[in-house]
């Protein structure tokens, strides 16, 4: 493999990546912040798909698109919370994960009834024509993608760090009940973590369409995003968007080393082997329990 | 605390398998494939409520073991001429090796670890069926041979009797393994597992069994399924299909034979009531399940419960929830 390929590679695996990350990214701030795994992440980076389709056939701007898709994420994310999660957030985990997912094949089906199985797409922001430097091509959507996580990564972090609800959600994390000692709303917590998540998932959503299209499926890219952040560890912000872009570059090498019919299969494994050798992913830490 | 075992229940059931044969043999062969599909929606969800309902695992994939025991009972009828009384066994068995070898290191894993593990799972067999494309069809499926027995095919009603025979056994062998120490063992470990490994049950062991049981239905009901619709492609065991047979044991009764009866059953004739409104059902489905989750989590079996026993009769083997 030359290095021209491999850096050529590696950008396709960023840029698919970068998705990953963000999916990863959403899976994990309500994970932190409540406990619940969102299995139906998937379908809300559909529905951000859907959303812009919608949108954009309005012609209105691509930045009001882009606005008005991840306020809409944002509105469906504290729906979904106060209507169906918190009824039975205390539930045990199966319900949850079951509910989940549940929420996920529900607005699936809405979607497939509405627009049908048919293929739609819409365009990136900045055209298709590839920039050529340095003998490497790219893909300008591809880099508005990698910009945009890039961003949303460390505006993220630097919510968890400096800003009072960021710092609330922290300690609900780590104890619900001494929170709410010290005063925390942790309903409020909840309900925002799930509609920066669903914000977040939506936006993936309106950014993945130019390059995979638009079509009732899309959701299916959640057990990459599953992946990432079992390989981040479930509970860390940085771990979850570096599970993500690892997925997408893992991805596109063993697609070109082990050919395409059975690149497929590395996720899953990969997967698999994660949960068995280190079910706390490359950097989280062990959750130790009391009986 | 396992269901105790009645005579009396023995006699309805089998008072109930005879009559469902001569109310079957009056109707025409579309009534009777329905309710051929509904009774191997029954055995499947019996072996995930033994799982997830007793040994308290939860399961996304118990949707590829029908995969493994439908594609592994026609490969071996249609590659080695295998007939099918030794090939849906022999599939079945695939099934269960599977679902311990799976079952070996996921009984490690709890809750969201757990369900990811079994998706993980899922996609594996999906993939590897679509991309052994010369053995399987791929996603183009695969016809079934035929079913016969000393060289004459099967009628629809004798296809039908064979699978009423299956299910009136999967019914009675479940009743009386959770009677059994195995019943025992798989409720100890969901309610406690401290508790059951201080008195010497091994974890380990019990989540394991539970695995490979579980997928041995799984297996059977696959192969009937093959022999009844006659053609197996990878979508008919997909992650819905998985979340179907969870949502028959969440609206009939966690780790109770009966709630996987009656889930299965009212669930199956779900789709034909639904039929003006056939591009809705899914997402009927998928509402019925979540209103379950949150207004009655342990199923219509505990409806019955609480007419008959009263309400304060504990639900002993219902409570201590999977995850």
């Amino acid at each position: 493999m030359t290095t021209t390929l491999a850096l050529q590679l590696a950008i396709a695996g960023l840029s698919v990546g970068s998705i990953y990350a963000l999916v990863a990214l959403a899976i994990v701030i309500p994970f932190k912040a409540s406990g619940v795994l969102n299995f139906g992440q998937g379908e809300i980076v559909t529905f951000g798909a859907y959303a812009a389709l919608v949108l954009t056939q309005l012609a209105l701007p691509y930045p009001i698109v882009l606005a008005c898709v991840v306020a809409l994420g944002a509105v469906g994310g504290i729906a979904i919370e106060r209507v169906l999660i918190r009824p039975i957030v205390k539930a045990p985990e199966f319900t949850l994960v079951i509910a989940t997912f549940a929420i996920g094949l529900l607005i699936k089906g809405a979607i497939s009834v509405r627009f049908g199985d048919s293929p739609n797409t819409i365009d990136g922001p900045f055209g298709g024509e590839p920039i050529v430097a340095a003998g490497l091509r790219f893909n300008p959507t591809s880099l508005w993608i990698f910009g945009c996580t890039l961003l949303v990564t460390f505006a993220v972090i630097a919510f968890f760090r400096h800003t009072r609800l960021g710092k609330a959600m922290r300690a609900v994390s780590v104890s619900p009940e001494a929170a709410k000692l010290m005063g925390i709303r942790v309903d409020r917590v909840y309900r925002w973590s799930w509609a920066i998540s669903t914000a977040i998932g939506a936006l993936a959503g309106l950014l993945v369409a130019p390059l995979i299209g638009i079509n009732p499926e899309i959701g299916q890219l959640i057990l990459r995003g599953l992946l990432g952040a079992v390989i981040g560890g479930f509970t860390s912000i940085p771990g979850a968007v570096v599970g993500g872009l690892a997925v997408g570059l893992i991805e596109t090498f063993s697609g070109v080393l082990i050919g395409s019919a059975f690149k497929n299969l590395v996720p899953f494994v990969l997967l698999m082997l994660l949960l068995v050798f280190r079910p706390y992913g490359l950097f989280g830490a062990a959750d130790v329990q009391r009986v | 605390m396992s269901e105790p075992r009645r005579p009396l229940g023995t006699a309805i059931g089998a008072v109930a398998v005879v009559a469902l044969a001569l109310v079957a043999s009056t109707l025409g062969s579309y009534p009777v494939y329905l309710l051929s599909l509904a009774m191997i929606n029954v055995i499947a969800a019996i072996g995930l409520n033994l799982l997830t309902g007793n040994s308290g695992q939860i399961s996304l994939c118990h949707s590829s073991f029908m995969a493994i025991g439908a594609y592994g009972s026609t490969l071996l009828t249609a590659k080695l001429g295998m007939p099918f009384w030794t090939a849906i066994p022999a599939g079945a068995l695939l099934a269960a090796a599977m679902g311990a070898a799976l079952g070996a290191p996921a009984s490690r894993l709890r809750g969201i670890y757990l369900a990811l593990a079994t998706l993980g799972f899922l996609q594996i067999v999906q993939i590897l069926i679509e991309e052994f494309a010369d053995l399987t069809g791929g996603v183009r499926g695969l016809s079934v041979p035929k079913a016969s027995l000393a060289g004459a095919r099967l009628s629809d009603y004798a296809r039908f009797l064979i699978v009423l025979g299956c299910c009136a056994l999967a019914i009675w062998t479940a009743r009386n393994l959770l009677a059994s120490r195995v019943g025992r063992e798989l409720d100890a470990v969901r309610l406690s597992a401290p508790a059951s490994q201080a008195l010497g049950v091994s974890l380990q062991r019990v989540r394991l069994t539970a695995f490979a049981l579980s997928a041995a239905y799984a297996g059977v009901a696959g192969g009937l399924q093959a022999i009844v619709v006659g053609f197996i492609d990878p979508v008919e065991f997909g992650v819905s299909s998985a979340l179907r047979q969870i949502t028959f044991i969440v609206v009939g009764g966690m780790g109770s034979v009966a709630g996987s009866v009656i889930g299965a059953g009212v669930l199956s004739a779900l789709p034909e009531a639904l039929r003006p409104v056939k591009e809705y059902s899914d997402i009927i489905y998928t509402a019925i399940l979540l209103l379950f989750l949150i207004f009655l989590p342990h199923g219509l079996v505990t409806l019955w419960q609480r007419g008959v026993r009263g309400r304060d009769a504990a639900l002993p083997a219902r409570s201590g929830a999977p995850s």
